[in-house]
């Protein structure tokens, strides 16, 4: 069993412009593509009118994203207006693994070319210098408009970088995509200029008079090399500034006369579909009604209109999305999915849905209108399995969920509203443990470490360790009035202090050492006495053993002063 | 005989826990029947009213995903996308596994028209877990990298066999540090959700400023700045003002 599954999704086919408008003697391309398996045969296109159509090749890619293969197939071809008007690609058809596959029609704008500037003044004596340029006098609120910008650049230009505007006001306007068209040449008075064609989409959204502009913005042009250094850098680079004048558009709004009463605002040109599915259902089941509004406009902004006929249904609100067909994004489709839910079984019919939208062009409204569609709706509770009339696609994926999942029926466990852990100062704290411990645990081994290297140190705590016990056992010996035992630790102790001091081994230390090493070694004279004083003693109380309690703890403090400053002592 | 002996002390301490256990069944009781009856007032379509005894319930103190997630049906019952997203995203911070929650969540979401700006793919990847399991796990990673490099001064004779427990350990640390400061940073950058039916972003913080964008009820924006009753948000390249009194402002 293959541990990989590899899951092929079903064929697409659509077409899409690289834009929306060319001027005469401009190409735009359209593509053709095909995704997820490949045409019988390349796709033809019909003949046009004045509308010249030439193959540009074909690519393919395969791409696996996700446990999803994808091939893509895409056929290019370039479109040259021959005259000015608007052209219609109509609905493609392609046959792909059985199936019929369509395209949605495209529109495409020629205009005539623009006039080249004549009034520059001094900027045409510039490398490079740009113009500001409307598509039209007047607009209409809501109406996308797309303004060029051109930079010309003079014959001796070589390239051109870092293109940058400075200041565009645009106020009046929302702007849109900018997006940048094919090159082309031009006269200019007496030279001949590369032309660099910027188009920038802006929506009017007051009336009146707006202004747009002026454009200020700076690039960086490459002329010739006048010497060995601008040779190295390839050419000759000067930073330009450029400015282009203000334009001004009268911007209308909709005509209230005449305004279909379910105008919602939208501006452009549109055709309008409508399925629904399933159409036989139990009341209480939901249908999702799925609309799809094509054609070019602002379509971000289109909103479904009220049907004001749907009253026997439970209505959603709807979900939208938009499929553009051109990098500026004004053409494309807008599809909304309605989840309606029938509330009687005297419901015999979807009522016809409308649009109504201002047409810009013709300067009137137009209203479109789907004819109703046939329902079945059974009482509730009837198990009948549902009959599906929407498009392919509706199967292809999943159904969407019809509605929210109902509520909880248990609180679960309630916690009261605090700070997450990470601000809470008792867990900041506890956090230091583990780090504290592994700071104790590498102090811990480098004194144990120390130790193990040092006998000398190790010696010398254990000496210390030793004469505390010790001197406590004098004092249980001073009070026990046992002299013999009092004096045996005793002289146990000096032996112990002294050897640590001389480093030799306990048991070597008898009172000639005081003489033999320890005078030699510049011990001062007051503690040699005294050593010798308590040697002595220790000497004598071998012959008379027994003393009183308050003589023999009497020379306690005499012995810790002894055995402190003999521990200040290296020798 | 068992012979225990009781000093006053411990009576108390033994009295007071109990109290405190008899308060705390209480006030749970009390909970519960406030949330029957807010779900109550939902099955009868009373919409608003059962989002408004469920809001009455979480200002109490006490919280749990349920509460939000039955706030979140009303809400979204009453018409009101955007508070509904709220309650939900509320919800999914406590219970970020929980598929109920998480399929009222995008199919509410699904219902905003307009620009909005749900979280992405890898904000969604990181709200699998909650905050608080983020820093337990990197806390738990941290704690076996130290106590392990710990017991490696203490039993050196352990030090082999330790040091993988204490380079994975290590690792896990970083990697789950990074997660956590990753979703930390997300839960605490402001998002607003537009709760006003139609709203427009502003040029500025003015009622005379220009409007941007339209929105609809449930988009999200990463508040950007505040000033005085104003939001700044921001959608792609495009920023603009809205009053605050249209969104509802998470965290």
């Amino acid at each position: 069993m293959s541990l990989l599954s590899l899951t092929v999704s079903a064929a697409t086919f659509t077409a899409a412009l690289d834009r929306s408008t060319v001027a005469i003697g401009e190409s735009a391309v359209l593509s053709l593509t095909f995704e997820g398996g490949q045409p019988k045969s390349s796709p033809s296109l019909p003949n046009i009118p004045n509308l010249q159509i030439t193959g540009q090749g074909t690519s393919q890619s395969y791409s696996f994203d996700n446990g999803v293969s994808s091939s893509t197939v895409t056929h290019t071809y370039a479109l040259t207006p021959l005259q000015p008007g608007d052209y219609t690609i109509p609905t493609l058809g392609a046959i792909v693994d059985g199936k019929t596959l369509t395209t949605r029609p495209l529109h495409l704008k020629a205009t005539a070319p623009l006039p080249p500037p004549t009034d520059l003044g001094e900027a045409a004596a510039q490398p490079a210098f740009m113009r500001l340029v409307l598509p039209k006098k007047e607009g209409c609120v809501g109406e996308p408009l797309v303004a060029t910008l051109e930079l010309y650049f003079q014959n001796g230009v070589q390239n051109y970088a870092n293109f940058q505007i400075t200041s565009l006001p645009t106020d009046g306007f929302n702007m849109g995509a900018k997006v940048q068209g094919q090159n082309r040449r031009a006269q200019v008075g007496n030279a001949i200029c590369t032309v660099v064609p910027f188009s920038i989409v802006l929506t009017p959204v007051k009336t009146g008079p707006l202004s747009l502009g002026p454009v200020t913005a700076s690039v960086v042009v490459v002329q010739p090399a006048r010497n060995w250094q601008e040779q190295m850098f390839g050419g000759a680079q000067t930073q330009v500034a450029m400015a282009a004048r203000a334009e001004t558009i009268q911007i209308i709004s909709p005509p209230r006369e005449n305004a279909p009463a379910n105008f919602n605002g939208a501006v452009g040109s549109y055709t309008l579909t409508v399925t629904a599915g399933p159409t036989n259902v139990a009341v209480g089941d939901p249908i999702t009604v799925r609309v799809q509004i094509s054609g070019s406009g602002a379509l971000d902004s289109l909103a479904l209109p009220e049907q004001p006929a749907w009253h026997d249904f439970k209505m959603y609100p709807p979900t939208s999305k938009v499929e553009t067909a051109d990098p500026l994004g004004i053409q494309g489709v807008k599809t909304f999915e309605q989840l309606i839910v029938p509330q009687s079984t005297d419901i015999r019919e979807l009522p016809p849905i409308s649009f109504s939208y201002f047409d810009t062009d013709k300067k009137t409204y137009r209203t479109l209108t789907q004819p109703a569609i046939r329902l079945t709706v059974r009482p509730g509770g009837a198990n009948v399995v549902p009959t599906i009339a929407a498009s392919n696609r509706a199967q292809e994926n999943p159904p969407p969920a019809q509605d929210i999942v109902s509520i909880k029926q248990r609180t679960g466990k309630l916690e009261p509203l605090s700070k997450p852990l990470l601000e809470q100062p008792w867990f900041l704290t506890l956090q230091s443990v583990p780090a504290l411990a592994f700071l104790g645990s590498v102090v811990w081994r480098k004194r144990t470490d120390s130790m193990a290297n040092n006998p000398r140190l190790r010696r010398q705590r254990k000496v210390a360790q030793v004469l505390r016990h010790g001197l406590n056992d004098l004092r249980k010996f001073a009070a026990e009035k046992n002299s013999d035992a009092f004096f045996a630790t005793l002289f146990r102790l000096l032996q112990e202090q002294i050897g640590e001091c001389l480093d030799v081994p306990a048991s070597a230390i008898t009172e000639a050492v005081i003489e033999e090493h320890l005078k030699p070694r510049g011990v001062p004279v007051p503690m040699l006495t005294e050593l010798h004083e308590l040697f002595q003693l220790n000497n004598l109380a071998r012959y008379t053993p027994i003393k009183s309690s308050q003589e023999l703890a009497a020379m306690i403090p005499k012995v810790e002063a002894v055995l402190g400053e003999l521990q200040k002592i290296r020798v | 005989m068992l012979n225990v002996k009781c000093s006053p002390f411990r009576i108390l301490a033994i009295l007071a826990l109990c109290i405190f256990c008899l308060a705390s069944a209480r006030a749970a009781g009390d909970v519960s029947q406030s949330f029957d009856a807010a779900n109550r007032l939902y099955e009868q379509g009373k919409f608003a009213d059962a989002a408004s005894a469920y809001e009455n319930l979480i200002q109490s103190g006490s919280v749990s995903p349920a509460l939000y997630f039955n706030l979140g049906n009303a809400r979204f019952k009453a018409s009101q996308v955007g508070r509904a997203i709220a309650a939900y995203r509320q919800a999914e911070k406590f219970s970020p596994r929980d598929p109920d929650i998480r399929a009222n969540l995008q199919f509410t979401r699904n219902q905003v028209q307009g620009p909005t700006l749900p979280p992405g793919r890898w904000e969604r990847w990181l709200a699998n877990l909650t905050l608080n399991e983020w820093t337990a796990l990197t806390a738990t990673a941290i704690w076996s990298c130290l106590l392990a490099l710990a017991l490696q001064q203490i039993r050196p004779a352990l030090k082999s066999s330790l040091k993988n427990v204490a380079v994975g350990s290590g690792v896990t640390a970083v990697v789950l540090g990074i997660f956590l400061a990753a979703d930390w940073s997300i839960t605490a950058q402001p998002t607003a959700i537009v709760t006003a039916h139609d709203a427009a972003l502003r040029s500025g913080p003015l009622e005379e400023a220009q409007s941007v964008i339209p929105l609809h009820d449930g988009a999200e924006l990463p508040v950007l700045d505040t000033k005085d009753n104003w939001l700044q948000l921001g959608i792609g390249q495009r920023v603009g003002w809205l009053k605050r009194e249209q969104v509802r402002q998470l965290p």
